[in-house]
């Protein structure tokens, strides 16, 4: 989101981050938490001018940290897989297996409040946009970014949607709560990462099929008992599963249904009332899609994918990955992922501005500021300010 | 503590029984088969005496039931005849000496040993017996544990990783996951559901013991009955093997090489390799052809699912080939140098194309 058009403003706000970055790196390297079997895993980095670099590999946490402080990228990235080979191309690495990974964010969520705090942001000359249009009005020629800054109720929707997927996890698939670490994704959104050694062989389609599951895709209603009569288009039959409705996706059904195992009748009349057999297929389509959980199926599926490594910075915002299990409930991320330094620095800002970081609330309205690196960074990632 | 005396319980309750002749006549691929045979030091060359006649005239009858007539061999006769006659079978299978063949006649014992098995889950009341042919069938040979459901025993339950490493793979969308009984971990099934999961891999355990036979000599009687039988078959198996030619991406290239071993492809790939064919041209016919050396082929159900992806039946939405990205993360790509430079599998080949002309 560091726009290039101005390059004198352009390369003050890279050394900034830079520099905001390294100190992280240097003084925090504890939060960095050190993926298992690392030396099995394949790390990439996206560097502040030069692109991605993927196919890397470290024997330990050491040689990770040391050349983080000394190349300083812009984001860092490490494999849910597990390869013998991590650093070979993709072809040879010869894959073993990978930690199963959901990514809950705010954009999947289509929360309402997110037109209030979003801004449209021109890739190519950075400046935010008064009015929606297909290319930047300044420029005629950039793509447009849509930006973010999260308020509170975006962050309860999303930890909604955390809770939700892990009751799923746990009561469905039988997920050990200990295997399950979430964590602040760093910008807008969540990360969930299984660690259970028993889902590390299950290959793209099974997953494909575990995210099926959660968002609530392709059920049928011979699953609840609803039987298409053959001698009509619409006619039907009612008889239960012998296997019960008690749990899983029957369990979230019957519930909203408000039926159990001896409402035959009341079934039938509820099939009844929407037409019959189509009628009633695409009402618990519907049903089971506003039951199920919002998580980017693409994620979860790709077995090959790097993921941004706990405890780095993410370079749409700022603030840290940060591991939050124990304290979803209180977990602020405009809180407790911004670490970084609090020294001062000028600031002109693109659009004037509210927002509450580390605690302390800005109102910015004037077009310069002095205000902390943590929120200059944060303003500058979101591309809403620029180092004066 | 609970769970360790029910484990105990039940491997006790294992070592006391054993499996009966009936059971190893209706499931003659088990290591009990196999220790008969090397315990009455049977000899090969013994299928040459005029006794034997009649295990090798019924070993040919089922591979013709099998693999001509595509109907599961439903005859069941005491222990002895089984075992020798399934070993004929295979001696058949290997002589004659055609992969597909193999591969289908491997798919139908699977088949008829899965219509026995869901038979006897269902109809046995004693549940030590129950609980020994879960372990002989699904643990000691494919490392899968089944428990009969504690409040019903007509269910079984299996482990959700051990479900979708092989339902996945189903095409039919009651086997996703979604439209199953699914709770603190396990998959609740009946007895020819829990039965069906391991299908695939029984088929390949019998195509292996066929592919891992060593026998330097064949019975006369054995290679007489296998030249007749190849007679037959030939003809029915040999113009199916679809020409890959060079001109395809890697990925198809791939799919056809592994769809004419008479493997098993799964659904991501049949559905790119329909999905490129009708992208380049081919016709419905064509395609449904490609598929015939499925395992699992049925040519309405595979006509109505190309002509669904052609937009012709069902939601009339033409399905595009799937990019190589989404290849690779199901893992179906197998770029190669010429691939570069293109996102879609369908742009193959389009460069040299202008450039030869």
């Amino acid at each position: 989101m560091v726009s290039s058009i101005n390059n004198n403003s352009y390369e003050k706000n890279i050394v900034l981050l830079r520099s905001a970055f390294r100190e992280y790196y240097f003084k925090h390297s504890k939060i960095i938490e050190i993926p298992e079997r690392i030396e099995e895993r394949e790390f990439g980095f996206m560097l502040f001018e030069a692109g991605m670099i993927r196919h890397l590999s470290f024997r330990n946490i050491g040689e990770l940290l040391a050349t983080l402080i000394k190349e300083v990228p812009s984001d860092v990235y490490c494999s849910n897989a597990y390869y013998r080979f991590p650093t070979y191309d993709m072809h040879e690495k010869q894959w073993v297996g990978a930690d199963l990974i959901f990514d809950i964010d705010a954009k999947d969520l289509h929360l309402p409040c997110e037109a209030m705090h979003s801004y449209i942001i021109c890739a190519n000359c950075g400046e935010p946009q008064e009015i929606k249009a297909d290319v930047c009005i300044y420029c005629k020629t950039g793509k447009l970014n849509h930006v973010s800054i999260p308020c509170n109720k975006c962050n309860y929707g999303l930890k909604k949607e955390v809770k939700h997927l892990v009751d799923f996890l746990i009561s469905d698939l039988g997920i050990k709560e200990k295997t399950i670490s979430i964590y602040f994704s760093g910008n807008n959104g969540y990360h969930i990462h299984i660690s259970d050694i028993e889902f590390h062989r299950l290959d793209s389609q099974a997953r494909s099929d575990i995210i099926g599951y959660l968002i609530g895709n392709d059920m049928m209603t011979e699953s609840i008992g609803i039987r298409k009569a053959e001698a009509s288009s619409d006619g039907f039959l009612v008889k239960f599963p012998k296997s019960g409705m008690m749990y899983g996706w029957r369990r979230r059904i019957a519930q909203k249904l408000g039926i159990d195992q001896t409402s035959t009748t009341k079934l039938h009349n509820m099939v009844q009332q929407k037409g019959g057999y189509s009628g009633f297929k695409a009402e618990l389509l519907k049903m089971a899609k506003d039951i199920g959980v919002r998580i980017d199926p693409q994620v979860t599926m790709d077995v090959h994918r790097i993921f941004r490594m706990a405890g780095t910075i993410n370079s749409k915002s700022g603030l840290t990955k940060i591991r939050c299990n124990n304290e979803i409930e209180s977990f602020d991320p405009l809180n407790d992922a911004c670490l970084l330094s609090d020294k001062e620095v000028n600031v002109e800002m693109k659009v004037p501005i509210k927002l509450k970081l580390r605690g302390q609330s800005f109102k910015i309205r004037k077009e310069t500021a002095r205000i902390p690196v943590y929120a200059a960074v944060y303003l500058i990632c979101k591309g809403l300010a620029r180092v004066n | 503590m609970v769970f360790l005396l029910q484990y105990i319980y039940k491997l006790l309750s294992t070592l006391s029984i054993k499996l009966g002749t009936g059971d190893i006549a209706k499931y003659p691929f088990l290591n009990e088969a196999s220790d008969y045979i090397r315990e009455t030091h049977f000899d090969f060359e013994e299928f040459n005496r005029p006794e034997m006649r009649h295990i090798i005239n019924r070993a040919a009858e089922r591979m013709e039931t099998e693999l001509i007539s595509g109907t599961i061999y439903q005859k069941l006769d005491k222990y002895e005849v089984e075992i020798l006659t399934f070993l004929v079978t295979l001696m058949v299978a290997k002589y004659i000496g055609i992969g597909l063949i193999l591969k289908k006649y491997s798919l139908f014992e699977a088949m008829r040993a899965e219509r026995f098995l869901s038979e006897d889950l269902k109809k046995e009341r004693n549940e030590q017996r129950k609980h020994l042919l879960l372990s002989k069938i699904f643990e000691e040979l494919f490392k899968v544990t089944v428990d009969v459901d504690s409040t019903d025993n007509r269910l079984f339950k299996v482990r959700v990783t051990d479900y979708l490493m092989r339902a996945s793979h189903f095409h039919e969308q009651e086997w996703k996951l979604i439209n199953r009984l699914v709770h603190m971990g396990y998959v609740y099934l009946d007895a020819e559901e829990t039965v069906r999961l391991i299908r695939s891999e029984l088929s390949t355990l019998i195509y292996n013991r066929v592919k891992s036979m060593t026998l330097s000599t064949f019975p006369e009687t054995i290679k007489l009955k296998a030249d007749e039988l190849r007679v037959k078959l030939v003809p029915k198996y040999e113009h199916s093997i679809y020409r890959v030619t060079g001109y395809y991406p890697p990925c198809i290239r791939h799919a056809l090489k592994v769809m004419n071993q008479g493997e098993n492809l799964p659904h991501s790939a049949r559905l790119m390799l329909a999905t490129y064919m009708l992208a380049i041209g081919k016709s419905i016919d064509d395609i449904v052809i490609l598929f015939h050396n499925a395992p699992d082929f049925n040519e309405k159900i595979t006509r109505y699912q190309v002509e669904h992806l052609a937009g012709t039946k069902g939601s009339h939405t033409k399905y595009s080939v799937p990019s190589c990205e989404k290849l690779r993360n199901e893992n179906l790509c197998f770029a190669t140098e010429e691939c570069s430079g293109i996102i879609n599998p369908s742009q193959f080949g389009r460069n040299s194309k202008n450039y030869n002309g």
